[in-house]
């Protein structure tokens, strides 16, 4: 088996979070750079090892107490998710101390031992949506592009500079920038209009903490800022209701078994429906025209609702597996 | 009445893939049985009861393939009826202990003929297959199956490696016609995860159209003049539904909805927590830790801990009641929304499957009364499959649906934010991986065929949803991290012994047999586009 020594092992990295400091920050996760190298090529020879012995059982049992499991039971009458759900959790992870010999005569299993790998030693930035205001980044700097910048810009470069992210909106061609921490790995960020085209690029600034430093930028670096790398280009979600029409006020009709398409005026398409073709006063702005008809459609919905829109099934438990249809209704 | 509009109804049958041939220990199989027994089974018997009372109805479901890889595995079949047997056999000891309490008594008889049907129909009328039973009804036009991404990928997350979304996709259209001998026509975007930019992949497997959560076409572009009483179809051609929002709220609200009516079962009372423990000990974990069993003997009462043993006739008549109200609630919705249309409205109702029996132990009998009373009472809709609606009103509005999904705040924030973000750039470190492989090897055989399909299994696996929203959620917590773990770990394993021509073929064999879901799958879906 190769050996991925470049794939360094998450284990020895200790995750610790910072508070973000600026205003366009949200949650900065910071992690430990180039300490747990090593460690990956060990594992790996004793997970081989380990492989080649059959031996059946994976041997990670995650130890709880019955007595504090009796604890949470009681209460099980009140109807609280939470004293619950942590019973189920026990119960999923203990089960697999006993009862082992039983199905080991068919099938024979091997051990297998994984960890993620800390980092993939490439340079590469990427970027998400969560939600229309939120962007989560993250990167990394492969050994090979910190030697040469090692390299270009003297042994210190790392010290004396620092990361940032410049967040460009495209679509309304407008950039911003967050600095960063080196002991992160990605990060929230807040963005101030959905529905646009971003794109985020890592970059460094020139630190001038102390003197000493001062002047070994001017001696080495000798520039503001030194581009890294560029993210991936998203499209973050629209979050209302746009009231827009398509050119010219009209409004687009496909008939998807032939592809035929046809386009109305808003105003006349309205005009014609049957609840308004009485009706005198119909607006001509189509943001007036839309609130009409919605406000006809939706006659029962509180009249703000488009603005802070969520579903019913909300609070994390609007997906499919049972243990979100049980936590559906508290 | 005059007939004025439509409600569909869509449920969404979905189970991550789980199977663990080398041991018996891990109680996550047991979320397969307990939906077998408390939704599988009843919605099938509530569309068997339908269709000999001469009911016409219609309902949309989705199977997920990780489900219809579980609902096709031998073992699993065993596991489940070892399930069976085991509660059979718990039953019956809680005749006995029950006999000095008539209510009680008739409740333990309920749970044994209950539980005794369901091993008699699985075992003997359904010859433990399932996926038939609803391909049935489908055959016979009053249910449509519609299909998903192949394990519940979020496209949202995944689409920055298109080619992983294609075969999301990809293999999501091949299980489907695998099990029902044709192609689907509509999917469930795994979460209702929308992006645009998987419209063109969905259209080249043959798609017509999808569901998304109510801001997906509320906030699309242009705005959608019927809101989500009419489909919207995307530049890119796919069809686009909207959940109501009433109608849902209706069912799902924590405050008013139907599953909280006292006279229901409460799903937290179960004998494994409270019944003597010497007692129910062969009945729960191996190790000895309570957990649910599925006999239940209290209703939900009322706010309180003093709960009423639980009586069928009260359930039923509340469901009855509940079936009236929703009826007279949709009528008076299209009574209202079809004067603002040209087209008649259609009124979308998308929910879980499993929380109709597993969650809400009524509501397979609240389907089976609505649907009667759609047919029979005076109301002025009738029940309609997505598909029957597009094929009559071919005609629908343009728009760009917005990107959402149907979590908690309508984006991505369940599935990334600070407890689960560590997993996702591994994931998409393996797809780019995969790609890379299926690109550089377009013509592999033997072994190393195997490898690459396998590869393709196991990056598949470790982008199930399920795990990003356990860890959310908190529940089973380590269960879902161990699963990113081993599927990336096995991926990235595989992906160095390929690279190297080195494979190691116990371990290949080993993992074949573990993670054996699309046993047909073809690596060189994911060459690069």
């Amino acid at each position: 088996m190769p050996t991925k020594t470049k794939e360094i092992n998450e284990k020895n990295n200790k995750k610790t979070n910072k508070v973000a400091t600026t205003k366009t920050t949200v949650k900065p996760k910071t992690s430990s750079k180039g300490t747990a190298k090593k460690k990956d090529t060990a594992k790996k020879a004793v997970a081989k090892k380990a492989e080649k012995k059959v031996t059946a059982k994976k041997t990670t049992v995650k130890k709880t107490t019955t007595t504090a499991k009796k604890a949470t039971v009681k209460k099980a009458s009140t109807k609280k998710v939470t004293a619950r759900k942590s019973t189920a959790k026990k119960a999923a992870t203990t089960r697999k101390a006993t009862g082992k010999t039983k199905k080991q005569e068919q099938f024979v299993d091997i051990v297998e031992y994984y960890d993620l790998p800390y980092r993939y030693n490439e340079t590469v930035v990427k970027i998400l949506y969560q939600t229309p205001n939120t962007l989560f980044v993250y990167w990394d700097i492969s050994d090979k592009d910190r030697e040469n910048y090692i390299k270009q810009y003297g042994e210190n470069f790392f010290n004396i500079t620092r990361p940032v992210l410049i967040i460009h909106n495209i679509t309304m061609n407008y950039s911003f920038e967050v600095p960063i921490d080196d002991f992160a790995n990605s990060w929230y960020l807040h963005i101030n209009d959905s529905k646009c085209d971003y794109k985020v690029e890592l970059g460094r600034r020139p630190n001038y903490y102390n003197e000493e430093a001062t002047k070994e930028i001017q001696e080495n670096i000798n520039t503001d800022y030194i581009y890294v790398s560029s993210s991936n280009e998203i499209e973050t979600p629209n979050d209302h209701v746009l009231f827009s029409t398509n050119e010219n006020n009209t409004i687009k009709f496909r008939n998807i078994k032939n592809n035929d398409e046809k386009t109305i005026s808003l105003v006349d398409f309205v005009r014609s429906l049957p609840a308004l073709k009485e009706k005198r006063d119909i607006p001509i702005i189509s943001e007036e025209i839309f609130q009409a008809v919605y406000s006809g459609i939706y006659k029962d919905e509180d009249i703000n609702f488009f603005e802070r829109l969520s579903n019913p099934s909300s609070g994390g438990l609007a997906t499919s597996n049972m243990s979100s249809s049980r936590s559906a209704l508290f | 009445m005059q007939k004025k509009g439509y409600v569909s109804f869509v449920l969404h049958a979905h189970l991550p893939f789980i199977h663990h041939p080398e041991s018996d220990d891990y109680l996550e199989e047991s979320w397969l049985y307990e939906a077998i027994s408390e939704t599988y089974i009843p919605l099938l018997k509530v569309f068997k009861s339908l269709v000999d009372e001469g009911v016409n109805f219609r309902i949309t479901m989705s199977m997920t393939p990780p489900l219809l890889s579980m609902l096709d595995n031998e073992l699993l079949h065993k596991k489940y009826i070892h399930y069976l047997e085991q509660l059979i056999e718990l039953s019956e000891k809680e005749i006995k202990r029950t006999a000095y309490d008539k209510k009680l008594n008739e409740l333990a008889h309920y749970y044994y003929d209950r539980y005794s049907s369901d091993l008699h129909l699985f075992r003997d009328v359904f010859k433990c297959n399932l996926i038939e039973q609803f391909k049935h009804f489908q055959d016979i036009g009053v249910l449509e199956i519609i299909t998903c991404g192949a394990t519940h990928g979020y496209f949202p997350i995944l689409y920055v490696t298109e080619e992983t979304v294609r075969a999301q996709i990809a293999v999501g259209v091949q299980t489907y016609e695998k099990y029902f001998g044709r192609k689907p026509r509509g999917i469930w975007l795994p979460e209702c995860g929308y992006v645009p930019e998987a419209d063109k992949y969905l259209k080249e497997f043959g798609i017509d159209y999808a569901i998304v959560e109510s801001h997906g076409i509320l906030y699309a572009d242009p705005t959608p003049i019927y809101g989500t009483c009419a489909p919207i179809v995307s530049p890119g051609g796919l069809v686009c539904f909207g959940r109501d929002m009433k109608s849902s709220q209706q069912v799902w609200s924590s405050i008013d909805g139907y599953p909280g009516d006292f006279n229901y079962r409460e799903f937290y009372r179960d004998i494994g927590y409270e019944a003597d423990y010497d007692y129910i000990k062969p009945y729960i974990a191996h190790n000895g830790v309570r957990v649910h069993t599925g006999i239940k003997y209290y209703r939900i009462t009322g706010k309180t801990d003093q709960k009423d043993y639980y009586n069928v006739q009260w359930a039923h008549d509340s469901a009855e009641r509940q079936a009236g109200h929703f009826l007279d609630s949709r009528t008076e919705q299209i009574k209202n929304v079809a004067d603002y249309m040209k087209v008649p409205p259609i009124i979308l109702c998308p929910y879980d499957a499993e929380l109709y029996g597993h969650w809400w132990y009524e509501g397979p009998y609240w389907l089976y009364i609505l649907f009667k009373k759609i047919y029979y009472d005076d109301c002025n809709f009738e029940l309609i499959t997505p598909s029957e609606y597009i094929d009559k009103y071919p005609n629908i509005q343009v728009a760009s649906p917005c990107r959402s999904s149907w979590g908690a705040n309508g984006y991505s924030g369940v599935w990334l934010n600070p407890t689960n973000d560590y997993a996702h750039r591994h994931l998409h470190k393996a797809g780019d991986r995969m790609v890379e492989l299926a690109t550089s090897y377009p013509n592999a055989e033997g072994t190393i065929k195997d490898a690459l399909n396998q590869a393709a299994r196991e990056l598949l696996l470790a982008q199930s949803s399920d795990w990003l929203f356990i860890i959310t959620n908190g529940t089973m917590v380590d269960y879902a991290k161990k699963r990113i773990k081993e599927h990336i770990g096995r991926f990235t394993k595989l992906y160095y012994q390929i690279k190297s021509n080195k494979i190691d073929k116990a371990f290949l064999k080993n993992i074949q047999l573990k993670d054996c879901v699309f046993p047909e799958i073809d690596y060189h879906i994911y060459k690069k586009l």
